[in-house]
């Protein structure tokens, strides 16, 4: 099983459509794909019509009395589950926290889940913490989306920075790409040119700021599901092939 | 835990509109996506796929061609795979979930469709408050697709109910509403199966391997004639696959069959008229002669990636040529098999030996052991060759030289034959060590003798393609070196003989072997003449 997490330290950059999206054309091509919705607010599992609970919350889940596969939902696509959010996730920290083996507790508790799926797509909340440190240990690739402005560039840098620091992340992919691009501002383009430059495993794939995307609240389903043939479809599309190659790679 | 989809069958006359109005009159649920698909269930000719309990269905529908892979639960997907040609061997499947779950089953097989069947289907989503899916219902109609067009046969109509996880109380509910309100009846059987049967194939049902059921006290004519029976069905049956080359194993599987009737021609003695004997024994090294050339490039087709794999890299990527000429010839060769197979040489050789095997044995009979009980005959047979074995495996020593080495192989192959044809004479658990432990000795000899061959046949290969052009400096120096790597691993075959014949030549085993075949000898009718080893 390979894992993904579509990770960054801000929020509001894309991450949570793009872990929807992605894991459906993962899905609908055949592979076994679970999404983890990490983050509180729940997004992930609203778009996929799941309640936002699992059960005995985070605490049980962490510390084993409860393995994950208990809560685990059939989505409204074949062949892809969800693990929806709880609120209590908003303490995860504070539950790693002063544990034995602080970092590594995710990594151990998904590699039953390899048996049932190929991929998982971690969809995580923005922050940098022991949870973050958990995802880093525990995933394949790093999927950091990137709104080409000055501030959204610099988490990047903090996120390279941090990664570089903490160590013990050889085997870690780091794929950032741009999102929630708008071509028609001169500062986007400028921004997605250096990031290039700057960052060589930046992906080339470019998600347009659109408002199907924002649609997707009202659908309630992957934007591929029910637009199949926009523009932003296309870019997740090309976007998942690039990620795909970089899995294999 | 994943929860059960249920498969039921519905009423013989129900249309699916009508089926589909009367679901929704009782359960939340979406209009429904209409499809038409076409299945082929696809399977190497001896089922690996089936024994390994996995199923594979290569459907076309309205969204594309996929590879279907199921793992025991007929209504469970474990993998699809998106594809656009006629998968046949592994290398034609792309790269993908499926692939990575055939390969291990499928190993050097090909795949091959036993079924076709269409189907017009209506998917409906079970739907809850939030119109979140929480079962899928899948009513289906099918047909088992048969030449020429317009004459399929219709299968029962089917109503799956298929679960979506975390939803099983939803599931329940559905389950407990549906058969009472429908009139659906539990299907037995799956669809896969039923298809099958309709198209005549019996999963599983191939086997190469002996299996008879002897009576101690039948005259050996008559057993011998149900063994020699047995070996021409295997042989018929993989006619067709040898001639079209589906799969490599057809023609294995032929050989495999020819060698044992002339074994058992030769073997079992003083049972038929000796110019019969002789007959078929020539016309049946001709089969064997004729059907040669092929295998042995099968073999090395088969067996190149890891030739090449065995090589340097560098030496690697030079030894391509050799697979290039191996097969470019290969199309001649199949042209031949093929001829041989059609000629009228090979069918009046199957119907002869046809009408030979059911004639009736005569009731009078002047052959030595053509009447005696074929306990007894077998008893003195599988003695004779166990100690020509045993004196000929003796007598090698680290000097002998290669021919000694091949006869001991063929006398120990004989006897192997010999216990396999006979082994329901006598208790399985008892003759399954002896026959273990031929085994292991064949497989060093084997190993040793083939070895040879092949260096040979390599090196022969190296000088026609040498002559033909067809090898630069650096393929001949590719395979000279794949000859040196094949002398050292046969080398390795001939150190190790000592130790696996002092195994089979151990107190133990030789016990065992006497007391299955040699204490019944003394009660024996008197031995008969021309039963000599």
């Amino acid at each position: 099983m390979k894992i993904i997490a579509v990770y960054s330290i801000k929020g509001g950059v894309g991450k949570t459509t793009s872990a929807v999206n992605l894991a459906y054309l993962a899905a609908s091509e055949g592979r076994r794909t679970l999404v983890w919705d990490l983050d509180p607010q729940g997004a992930a599992s609203f778009y996929f019509r799941v309640k936002p609970k699992v059960k005995g919350g985070g605490k049980a889940l962490l510390r084993g009395k409860r393995g994950p596969d208990e809560s685990i939902k059939g989505t409204d696509f074949e062949l892809l589950d969800l693990l929806p959010a709880d609120f209590s996730y908003r303490n995860l920290d504070i539950l790693l926290d002063g544990k034995h083996g602080a970092t590594h507790r995710l990594k151990r508790l998904l590699q039953p889940m390899g048996r049932e799926y190929d991929l998982l797509f971690l969809d995580c909340p923005p922050s940098i913490s022991l949870m973050s440190e958990n995802i880093f240990r525990a995933a394949d690739a790093l999927l950091v989306p990137v709104i080409p402005s000055t501030l959204s560039a610099r988490t990047l840098t903090q996120l390279t920075d941090f990664l570089t620091e903490s160590g013990g992340h050889a085997g870690l992919r780091l794929l950032p790409f741009c999102s929630m691009v708008d071509r028609s501002r001169a500062l986007h383009a400028d921004t997605i040119v250096r990031l290039g430059e700057s960052c060589p495993s930046l992906l080339g794939a470019v998600i347009p700021l659109a408002p199907e995307v924002e649609r997707m609240g009202l659908h309630r389903m992957p934007l591929p599901a029910y637009a199949p043939s926009s523009a932003v479809s296309a870019a997740y599309r090309e976007l998942w092939r690039e990620l795909k190659a970089a899995l294999e790679s | 835990m994943h929860d059960q989809a249920t498969d039921l069958l519905l009423p013989e006359e129900a249309d699916i509109a009508s089926v589909a109005d009367a679901i929704r009159a009782h359960v939340h649920c979406d209009e429904g996506r209409a499809g038409h698909s076409v299945t082929r269930y696809l399977d190497s000719f001896d089922w690996s796929l089936y024994l390994a309990g996995a199923t594979l269905e290569d459907r076309l529908d309205e969204r594309g061609r996929v590879l279907i892979w199921r793992v025991r639960d007929p209504n469970r997907v474990d993998a699809v795979q998106p594809i656009d040609a006629d998968p046949g061997l592994i290398d034609s499947v792309p790269v993908g979930p499926v692939r990575e779950r055939l390969a291990p089953p499928l190993g050097v097989r090909r795949l091959l469709p036993m079924a076709e069947v269409r189907t017009q289907s209506l998917m409906l989503r079970v739907l809850n408050d939030d119109e979140k899916t929480v079962a899928r219902i899948l009513v289906e109609r099918h047909w088992l697709a048969q030449a020429p067009a317009g004459t399929d046969i219709p299968l029962l109509a089917r109503l799956r109910l298929l679960p979506v996880r975390g939803y099983r109380q939803e599931l329940d509910a559905t389950a407990a509403l549906l058969p009472q309100n429908l009139r659906l009846g539990p299907a037995q059987v799956s669809l896969f199966e039923r298809a099958l049967a309709a198209a005549g194939r019996a999963p599983g049902s191939y086997s190469s391997k002996l299996d008879y059921r002897l009576d101690p006290q039948q005259r050996a004519d008559a057993a011998t004639k149900e063994i020699l029976l047995g070996l021409l069905e295997t042989i018929a049956v993989n006619v067709d696959g040898a001639k079209a080359n589906l799969d490599s194993e057809f023609l294995h599987d032929l050989r495999v069959a020819t060698r044992r009737t002339r074994s058992a021609l030769s073997q079992i003695k003083g049972v038929f008229p000796p110019d019969i004997v002789d007959d078929f024994k020539a016309r049946f090294a001709w089969l064997q002669q004729v059907t040669g050339p092929l295998r042995d490039l099968d073999v090395y087709l088969l067996d190149y990636p890891r030739l090449r794999d065995s090589l340097p890299p560098r030496l690697g990527n030079d030894l391509e040529p050799l697979r290039d000429w191996l097969s470019a010839h290969y199309a001649e060769e199949q042209d031949k098999l093929a001829a041989a197979l059609e000629s009228s040489q090979f069918l009046g050789l199957l119907q002869d030996w046809r009408r030979f095997l059911t004639s009736p044995v005569p009731s009078e009979t002047g052959l030595a052991n053509a009447a005696r009980p074929i306990k007894a005959v077998a008893d003195r047979r599988i003695w004779r060759m166990f100690r020509r074995v045993r004196d000929e495996g003796r007598a090698i020593t680290d000097a002998s030289p290669a021919p000694e080495m091949h006869e001991l192989r063929k006398s120990c192959k004989k006897l192997r034959y010999l216990m396999e044809f006979f082994q329901s004479l006598y208790a399985e658990k008892e003759v399954r060590g002896p026959i273990k432990q031929t085994k292991r000795l064949l497989d060093n000899l084997g190993a040793y003798q083939d070895l040879s061959v092949q260096a040979e046949h390599l090196r022969e290969t190296a000088e026609r393609m040498h002559a033909e052009g067809a090898a630069d400096v650096g393929s001949l120096l590719a395979m000279g070196a794949l000859i040196e790597r094949m002398l050292d691993t046969r080398q390795q075959a001939r150190q190790a003989f000592g130790r696996t014949f002092a195994e089979f030549d151990d107190d133990a085993n030789g016990a065992l072997f006497r007391q299955l075949f040699r204490a019944t000898n003394a009660a024996a009718v008197a031995p008969a003449a021309g039963d000599g080893a």
